[in-house]
């Protein structure tokens, strides 16, 4: 009981810490890219240690739903992380859901970050909050699909499972299946983390926004909470990409030198990724808002071709 | 070079079937005319029939001296390289005049400017609401010369300006300013959409409206310069340029070659560094944050190149009337072509990131797009005018400075896309470097200020300059103790900040800064 208790802690500790560092890495190095020297690593942490000390501007016309969705939106996030296997294949919480649970605990955050957004009658919240539910009908099927390719390799939605399949079969995920699946939710990623070509986080322009004109007018710890909620939502994402698809590495007990490679290894891996995110940033221009459904549908087929293929090529 | 251009003008006078009186050549920039009140519907008229452009319409308070208004009517034709002036007398008993608006859109915005100033009432406006005085200013027209500029107004509480209404299923409207998220100026825009497209834009202005015309006419010309440096920022040395070109011609002085010479590369200069900073602002606007930190890093490049000729990376302070305040010597020439030459290699590389990059191009493609009818009914000048088919420029149509001793071409493409308006800056460039190559080659040693003699009263001088942006025109009127009794400033932003609800239109929100960007007017010199 002592030692479940310690792993939820040290894996909520490793989560809270680590998502802003990812955040922190992918602006630093865009501006490395741009020839630029950026804000440094560890900006994310300064700017929520500032905003959690600032005073909150809530408008007159917000309802309670202002006030609570930074709430659910911090802990439906932080729920979803503990589901996922990040340093032991063994996810902390797995036995309380599956990648079912992940996705719909994800979408509780979003529809309420949405209605945060419309809550306090400004054009902008409508206009992102209308935005962000345009693409997440589409991405959220896209990475059902996708997960959906995996559980059946595996024969279970539990993602600890699907890691420690994953961990007696090394080279799965050269399968047609895996790489398809992997595609489409890298694409995901890219979309739900609003990224370029998706959406530009570091844009001023309120009216191009997406994700940044829900939260136009949260302030302080409320929006510290909704920033820190999407960088550990990004860490999740990625967390699912990285260790699901490539889980090598992965410890399956709490016995510290496992551990440790673990961790370095998750870290490694995570640093990849990151880096892979932040060149299709820096090389490309923002798509024109009808365009990206086009891109979530691809990331749609190829998640619907992911799982058509396990059947075919399973033999 | 005046022998030899055709006097179109003089063609079309005999044309026009309406009396012109007292046509003379005032100097070899300008011809002057007076026309009957009743006759400028059909003086306009005949005048665009033949080919002519009303560029600026404005008014000025003569009423200390003949108890009237005047209203002067700016034309030019593409074949003659003077402008024509008509001038129309407006009696103060009766405070009216005809508009044209509804035949000439493009002075639709200048017209109700003359009805706020002078508190003349444009006859048959289509649209005669205010515009430059906002609507909580009480019945003044802080433009007469009754109107002591120390007027402290009280607090006005009155009707508001009303928008037209959105209406419609799903219709609604997106409130955007006059403050805005990023550092720059107020402006209020009102979209009417459905969903993401545009139904209609209604643009308001003037929040920055500063009454620069009306503090030009207390200051003595020497300072005026500076003044007229600051009417909008990013344009400065064009305004000032402009400014003391009218003074020159109403002086009745040609200043020294070098001078000319020197203008003409600090004009190329000018336009350089802010071609370069919109281009990295446009791509910026589409996400592709690489290419823009090029261009703020060749910008910075080229204000160093500023720096070292002028010692100001703005060019402020350099021109003054009978040339530039400042030489440069020898060296500085020399340090000013090496460094133009390793941005030209820098640019081209920089073009090539942004024209490989296919997402780019599918932002700007047909995105913004102003018809060429369109932007010629509404006398679109500058990039956004010669994007869309207007093939005016300045430069070369009434060559100023030393223009007329370089050779370019004005790109003008048809399309009116906001890909367009970038290539156009990019041709512009390109232009522009061969433009200072060849002065620099042939600038020799000579004077750079000649004294300009005390400006006698009543002297009129129209001063023209291709700004960056687009035509800038500078009308000053001497006043007794070398001060100015009137100076007509017409920024080029006021012809075209119309033409951007037109380019909005049928786009959809998130795609409204680019072409905003593309077009990038000044609200500071519109509004004044």
């Amino acid at each position: 009981m002592i030692e479940y208790t310690l792993s939820i802690l040290v894996h909520l500790a490793l989560v809270l810490l680590l998502s802003p560092l990812v955040t922190g890495f992918n602006r630093t190095f865009k501006a490395r890219v741009q020839t630029r020297r950026g804000p440094g690593l560890f900006q994310p942490y300064r700017d929520l240690y500032k905003l959690l000390r600032k005073g909150m501007v809530i408008p007159e016309t917000a309802s309670w739903i202002f006030t609570a969705t930074p709430f659910i939106l911090f802990v439906t996030t932080l729920l979803a992380s503990l589901l996922i296997p990040s340093v032991t294949a063994q996810a902390p919480l797995s036995l309380f859901g599956g990648v079912l649970a992940v996705v719909y605990l994800l979408a509780l955050g979003r529809f309420f970050l949405a209605l945060g957004g419309l809550d306090t009658g400004s054009s902008f919240g409508g206009l992102g909050s209308s935005r962000e539910m345009t693409i997440s009908a589409i991405a959220e099927p896209a990475l059902m699909l996708a997960v959906f390719t995996v559980a059946i390799g595996a024969g279970s939605t539990n993602l600890s499972i699907v890691a420690q399949a994953g961990l007696s079969q090394s080279w799965r995920f050269l399968a047609p299946s895996q790489m398809l699946a992997f595609a489409a939710l890298f694409i995901v990623l890219i979309a739900e983390t609003g990224r370029i070509p998706v959406d530009n986080p570091a844009t001023h322009l309120e009216l191009t926004m997406i994700h940044e004109a829900m939260i136009l007018e949260y302030s302080g710890p409320y929006l510290a909470l909704i920033e820190w909620a999407a960088a550990i939502k990004q860490l999740v994402l990625m967390t699912i990409l990285v260790n699901v698809f490539f889980p090598f590495g992965l410890s399956p007990d709490w016995s510290p030198v496992p551990v440790l490679i673990s961790l370095g290894l998750f870290l490694f891996k995570l640093l990849l990724l990151s880096i892979i995110v932040a060149l299709v940033e820096v090389t490309n221009a923002k798509m024109r808002l009808f365009r990206v459904p086009e891109l979530l549908a691809i990331g749609f087929v190829l998640g619907a071709l992911a799982l058509v293929s396990t059947f075919l090529f399973q033999g | 070079m005046t022998q030899s251009a055709v006097h179109i003008f003089d063609q079309i006078r005999d044309l026009c079937g309406v009396a012109l009186d007292r046509w003379h050549e005032a100097n070899e920039a300008e011809v002057r005319a007076d026309a009957a009140l009743s006759d400028v519907r059909r003086m306009v008229a005949s005048l665009i029939e033949n080919g002519c452009r009303l560029a600026s319409v404005f008014a000025e308070d003569r009423t200390a001296v003949t108890e009237d208004f005047l209203i002067y009517y700016v034309f030019d034709h593409p074949d003659d390289e003077r402008f024509l002036v008509v001038r129309t007398v407006v009696p103060s008993h009766m405070p009216a005049f005809p508009s044209v608006a509804a035949e000439v859109p493009a002075v639709n915005w200048q017209e109700r400017e003359i009805q706020d100033w002078f508190g003349l009432v444009a006859d048959g406006h289509p649209n005669p609401r205010r515009v430059a005085l906002h609507d909580n200013w009480p019945d003044v027209h802080p433009l007469r010369k009754d109107f002591p500029s120390d007027t402290v107004l009280p607090p006005f509480e009155g009707e508001q300006h009303v928008y037209r209404p959105t209406l419609g299923e799903g219709v609604f409207q997106i409130p955007v300013g006059p403050v805005h998220a990023g550092i720059i100026e107020p402006g209020h825009f009102n979209f009417a959409v459905a969903g993401e497209p545009i139904l209609y834009l209604q643009l308001r202005m003037f929040y920055t409206h500063k009454g620069i015309e009306k503090r030009f006419e207390q200051l003595p010309v020497n300072r005026a310069v500076y003044l007229a440096e600051s009417v909008s920022g990013d344009s400065s040395f064009s305004h000032g340029t402009a400014f003391c070109q009218a003074i020159e011609r109403a002086a009745g002085i040609e200043i020294p070659v070098r001078a000319k010479r020197m203008r003409t590369v600090l004009l190329e200069l000018e336009r350089l560094y802010n071609h370069v900073g919109d281009i990295g602002a446009i791509v910026n606007d589409v996400g592709f944050g690489v290419a823009n930190a090029h261009a703020m890093r060749l910008r910075e490049y080229l204000l160093a190149v500023n720096e070292e000729l002028t010692g100001s990376r703005l060019l402020r302070g350099i021109v003054c009337p009978g040339g530039l305040r400042h030489d440069w010597n020898d060296q500085q020439t020399q340090r000013c072509r090496e460094s133009l030459r390793g941005f030209e290699q820098d640019f081209a590389d920089m073009m090539q990131i942004i024209d490989s990059s296919d997402s780019t191009r599918d932002r700007l493609e047909h995105t913004g797009i102003l018809h060429p009818e369109k932007a010629r009914d509404l006398g679109v000048v500058g990039v956004g005018g010669r994007a869309s088919g207007v093939d005016r420029d300045l430069r070369r149509d009434h060559p100023y400075a030393a223009y007329d001793e370089v050779l370019f071409t004005v790109p003008v493409y048809q399309e009116g896309d906001v890909l367009r308006r970038l290539r156009v800056r990019v041709d512009e460039i390109g232009q522009s470097l061969g433009i200072i190559r060849q002065i620099l080659t042939v600038l020799e040693p000579g004077l750079h200020l000649i004294a300009v003699p005390p400006l006698p009263p009543d002297c009129v001088a129209l001063g023209a300059v291709e700004g960056w942006r687009g035509e800038i025109l500078h009308w000053i009127r001497t006043g007794a103790h070398g001060r100015l009794d009137r100076c007509k400033i017409k920024d080029p932003s006021l012809s075209n900040w119309p033409a951007l609800v037109e380019a909005v239109q049928g786009n959809i929100v998130p795609d409204f800064p680019v072409i905003n960007k593309s077009f990038n007017l000044s609200y500071s010199g519109t509004d004044r």
